[in-house]
């Protein structure tokens, strides 16, 4: 009796512990850099990750994006709401102040201390450089606002408990970029950045393991697809992936949406794409140049 | 009883060869997107630079694809929606408004391009990229999604 006792008081106590261990932790302001902000920078970053592919407001397609979230996000966990990241200050991110939403972004921490779930794919954008976050945040609040409420995430259990999320952190939170590039080649660095960052390109083009992080020696080696039918391609330069496409063809097909048979792209890359088209042509030929360089798997 | 059974047989027969002959208009627009391919090709290799701008060429693909604008339409007839490996989606007969809408928005933008007159590789950007524009809308809508 009194071992069972001791042992369930270990187990409580290893449970507290990992807890602990575990728990939101954000950035503080002496972390952020000293930066002017730069609008036109954050709203290129804003492209690059196609923020409004997932957070504008249900059936809009409005210029500038209204971004009052509302989309579910069927996923094998339960479904996601996708939230409101417009400037309205109840019920969007108005009232976050820049070091919210780095620590959102780079920590996934919310600025009332809680893990958000991975399906706001911070686990890329942990990636991302804290001065475009400043610019991104900054090109926000100059959006519109939506006043919409958000709406409660429907997830099974035990999805449905959030300090679980700390231990995904644990194994799948990683700063470190994926592909080594070498350090004098501007391009391809450059490249790597929008890839493995902001463009969160492995999100879908990368198949996950048994904890729902990234398999990243599968990076961008294709993925069954989270909508539900077929695949996710293959986007590595090997014959199962673009070994057939130039760069050029990668540079156009992102500007144009045309492959180099002159199909259309489709799918759920349709939304990316009129993204890609909007970045300048020397981050679209980055782009192209990083995943004709990212070794080929099958 | 094995009467019945026959005249049922010879009535799916019946049935499938009608279907098979009212097919071709499945044929007759899977070479209409052919030569729409064939045009974008031409348009496209200009663009992405492979090909040096050539006006008279790239009219002619213009003039192509206001061939499909005009013709299409009607190639989507009631009983053409299987066979062929038709990559028509159900959704051009059960939302033909939809369809139509999308066509039209194809058929404005060639006509644009072609009014336009393009005398430059920039000028021909700028009129090819809403037609791209539209055979992406369509084709999202309205084309199954394809396994490769």
């Amino acid at each position: 009796m009194k071992r069972l006792a001791i042992a369930l008081g270990l187990m409580a106590l290893a449970a507290i512990l990992l807890l602990f261990l575990t728990r939101p932790s954000g950035l503080s302001s002496s972390d952020l850099p000293v930066h002017v902000q730069d609008v036109s920078n954050g709203e290129l970053l804003f492209h690059a990750g196609g923020c409004a592919s997932c957070h504008s407001s249900a059936n809009t397609d409005s210029e500038p994006p209204v971004l009052g979230g509302g989309l579910a996000m069927e996923t094998p966990f339960g479904t996601f709401r996708v939230p409101n990241i417009s400037p309205d200050r109840g019920n969007g991110i108005g009232e976050w102040t820049t070091l919210d939403f780095v620590n959102a972004m780079n920590r996934g921490v919310s600025p009332d201390g809680r893990h958000y779930y991975p399906a706001f794919p911070y686990a890329s954008y942990v990636r991302m450089n804290l001065t475009d976050l400043v610019d991104l945040k900054s090109y926000l609040d100059t959006l519109p606002v939506a006043d919409n409420p958000n709406e409660a995430h429907e997830l099974k259990f035990p999805w449905n408990i959030r300090a679980g999320i700390g231990l995904w952190k644990l194994v799948n939170l990683d700063a470190a970029t994926v592909i080594a590039v070498p350090p004098e080649n501007d391009q391809l660095l450059r490249g790597r950045y929008l890839v493995e960052g902001p463009g969160h390109c492995g999100e879908c083009h990368t198949p996950r393991n048994l904890s729902g992080g990234l398999n990243i020696g599968r990076w961008l080696a294709g993925a069954p697809n989270p909508d539900g039918e077929g695949k996710v391609p293959n986007i590595t330069p090997d014959e199962k992936g673009l070994a057939d496409w130039s760069q050029g063809d990668i540079e156009y097909y992102l500007e144009s949406g045309l492959t180099p048979d002159y199909d259309t792209v489709g799918g759920s890359m349709v939304k990316v794409q009129e993204n890609m088209a909007r970045l300048p042509e020397d981050d679209r030929a980055a782009i192209a140049a990083y995943l004709k360089a990212i070794p080929p798997l099958r | 009883m094995s009467r019945i059974i026959v005249s049922v047989i010879l009535f799916s027969v019946f049935l499938t060869s009608n279907a098979i002959a009212g097919s071709d208009p499945i044929k007759a627009r899977q070479h209409l997107m052919e030569d729409t391919r064939d045009a974008a090709k031409v348009v496209g290799g200009m663009l992405k630079g492979n090909q040096p701008f050539d006006a008279d060429a790239a009219m002619a693909a213009l003039n192509t694809w206001k061939k499909t604008a005009t013709e299409a339409g009607d190639l989507f007839p009631e009983g053409s929606e299987t066979g062929h490996d038709t990559e028509a989606k159900a959704t051009v007969w059960t939302d033909r408004d939809g369809f139509n809408a999308e066509m039209e928005k194809f058929n404005v933008a060639v006509d644009a391009a072609i009014a336009a007159n393009p005398d430059s590789l920039d000028a021909l950007k700028a009129a090819a990229g809403p037609v791209f524009k539209s055979c992406k809308g369509c084709h999202e809508g309205y084309r199954v999604e394809k396994e490769d």
